[in-house]
């Protein structure tokens, strides 16, 4: 089954009168239609399927973020990118790279904190800015990116 | 404390050239008052040189209700978060718990643009900022031990290694806004309850506050006004922050011109020749200037986090408000040096650069850090309040 299959079943369960439904999150290097068992979510209230040229990108809109997802012809979510009030839940965003992300954060250099970072770490490349109310980010797994795709493009 | 102030008749003036053609920026003159703080660059109100263009500002606060007080020092003056944030390890005094509506605390996961966090409970203070009467107001006390931090709180910092702690003097009145009273899933509020932390609403009411929104008179806004640096570096700088906009005498605006800023706090700045950036704000919280340059500079090859050019880069780029708010249209000169060659290799004792920069491959906006700030006069009008410099929120320079 297709994922596009399982984000129209959620789209019904919306209209069927759910209060406040939660989608789950497509982690990052994980399949989109695998993502269900996600036992937590970001909270998204709308769900929007664009393609655009390679690859599709799937809008979750929440109180606090949007996210879009970027996902390759497999099926594999390769890249995400969000802005909102607050950030959203890294720990599901980022699949299994979360934990890579969170080490290679321990280790920041003594600069200045409040300042946009890029961290490369354990195959993921995970972009935060903005400042408080504003924040803004990406994160991509370049082994994933599909050829053609410009790193620009993933906004 | 009162009685010194008068003695402290500060009467520092800079006539600012900062070499910015169409853009002059205001003659400002700082007269003491009971409404300017004095702010440092790497100056004497911070007690560690912990990095480059750190800003500092000394904070008053006191049990509530009580003069049982406290000053504490290495506090980042910080125009891109809303609200006072200080570690636990740096309070002497006790401050009460803001209680959450099943029973536990109000705690509260505040992410910064590098992906850190702070995590710890809401409380309330007295605060004393300047000589201004004290405000009673939720603070964050930054405790990474309080309670079961969430997951989603992604790197929260253990303890006050590169500040004291952060006051939020930016353009809002609280640090969240409606999208945390609306949904308990906000990922910023929380109530903790022991070991158990989960998602919490918290009403705008009771959400961290500026403590400039909550001051009797000067309430409107802020004027930051930092010297200029004649040869792009010195060892520290001193300089203030007047609170209020056009208040009282000492704060009446010069000659400035007013960017409305959008429901996020930012505006649009397109640097020569290259695209529209929507979402740019000025941070006295970033310690350089962080933007995708049109035409590459190179990176340092040590600190990818700096430029490197081989030569000294000029650029300009003109800011504008975003989605067709007012506002007129304003040009500002930068420079970008190699950070090598200026900060890294003389290792002279200089803590304050103008020319200081880095990229942000991320295309979205400018980061106009505290570079920005030197010898310029800036003037951040708070949402809903107004000034002779306009409504709020707005940055006037």
């Amino acid at each position: 089954m297709s994922w596009r299959a399982q984000s129209v079943a959620i789209v019904l369960a919306c209209f069927g009168g759910l209060t406040v439904p939660a989608l789950a999150a497509g982690a990052l290097g994980e399949p989109v239609a695998s993502v269900s068992a996600d036992e937590r979510s970001l909270s998204a209230v709308r769900r929007t399927t664009t393609t655009r040229g390679l690859y599709t990108i799937e809008r979750l809109e929440s109180a606090a973020s949007t996210v879009r997802e970027f996902v390759a012809p497999s099926g594999v979510v390769f890249a995400v990118a969000w802005d909102g009030v607050s950030r959203p839940d890294l720990s599901v965003l980022l699949g299994s790279y979360a934990a890579p992300y969170r080490r290679a954060l321990a280790h920041g250099g003594a600069t200045s904190r409040r300042r946009p970072r890029r961290v490369e770490s354990g195959g993921v490349v995970v972009e935060t800015w903005g400042h408080m109310r504003s924040q803004h980010g990406r994160a991509y797994v370049p082994a994933l990116v599909p050829p053609g795709v410009d790193l620009d493009e993933l906004e | 404390m009162s009685s010194s102030r008068l003695a402290l008749l500060w009467a520092l003036s800079w006539a600012l050239g900062c070499g910015d053609g169409s853009s002059s920026p205001a003659p400002f003159q700082v007269v003491g008052g009971d409404n300017v703080l004095p702010l440092s660059v790497n100056g004497v109100h911070c007690s560690s040189r912990s990095f480059l263009n750190k800003p500092c500002v000394s904070v008053t606060v006191c049990e509530p209700g009580t003069a049982n007080c406290q000053t504490v020092d290495d506090v980042i003056l910080d125009t891109g978060s809303y609200g006072l944030r200080l570690f636990k390890q740096a309070l002497t005094v006790t401050l009460p718990n803001v209680p959450s509506s099943d029973g536990g605390n109000v705690a509260e996961c505040v992410q910064f643009a590098d992906g850190t966090a702070f995590w710890g409970p809401v409380a309330t203070a007295d605060v004393v900022l300047a000589h201004e009467p004290a405000v009673r107001v939720p603070i964050q006390v930054v405790d990474s031990t309080f309670g079961a931090v969430p997951p989603s709180c992604t790197g929260p910092e253990t303890g006050p290694t590169s500040e004291n702690g952060i006051l939020g003097v930016g353009v809002f009145a609280e640090d969240c806004g409606p999208a945390c009273a609306a949904d308990p899933r906000n990922g910023t509020y929380f109530s903790s309850n022991g070991s158990t932390t989960s998602g919490a609403a918290a009403p705008v009411s009771s959400q961290v506050q500026n403590p400039v929104a909550l001051l009797p008179v000067d309430n409107n806004g802020i004027v930051v006004a930092l010297p200029g640096l004649a040869a792009g570096t010195a060892p520290s700088l001193e300089g203030a922050v007047v609170l209020g906009i056009g208040t009282r005498a000492n704060n009446r605006p010069g000659p400035a011109k007013t960017l409305a800023l959008d429901g996020s706090g930012d505006f649009t700045t397109t640097i020569s020749g290259g695209p529209a950036l929507p979402g740019s704000f000025v941070d006295t919280g970033s310690n350089g200037l962080f933007f995708s340059p049109p035409t590459p500079i190179p990176a340092c090859a040590d600190q990818p986090d700096w430029f490197c050019p081989p030569a000294l880069v000029s650029l300009s780029a003109t800011n504008t408000p975003s989605h067709g708010l007012p506002g007129a249209s304003t040009q500002v000169s930068f420079q970008i040096a190699n950070f090598d060659a200026l900060v890294v290799q003389p290792n002279d004792g200089n803590a304050v650069f103008s020319q200081v920069g880095g990229a942000l491959t991320f295309k979205a906006g400018f980061d106009w850090g505290l570079p920005f700030f030197l010898g310029r006069t800036v003037y951040l009008g708070l949402e809903g309040r107004r000034s002779t410099l306009g409504a709020g929120p707005f940055v006037a320079y």
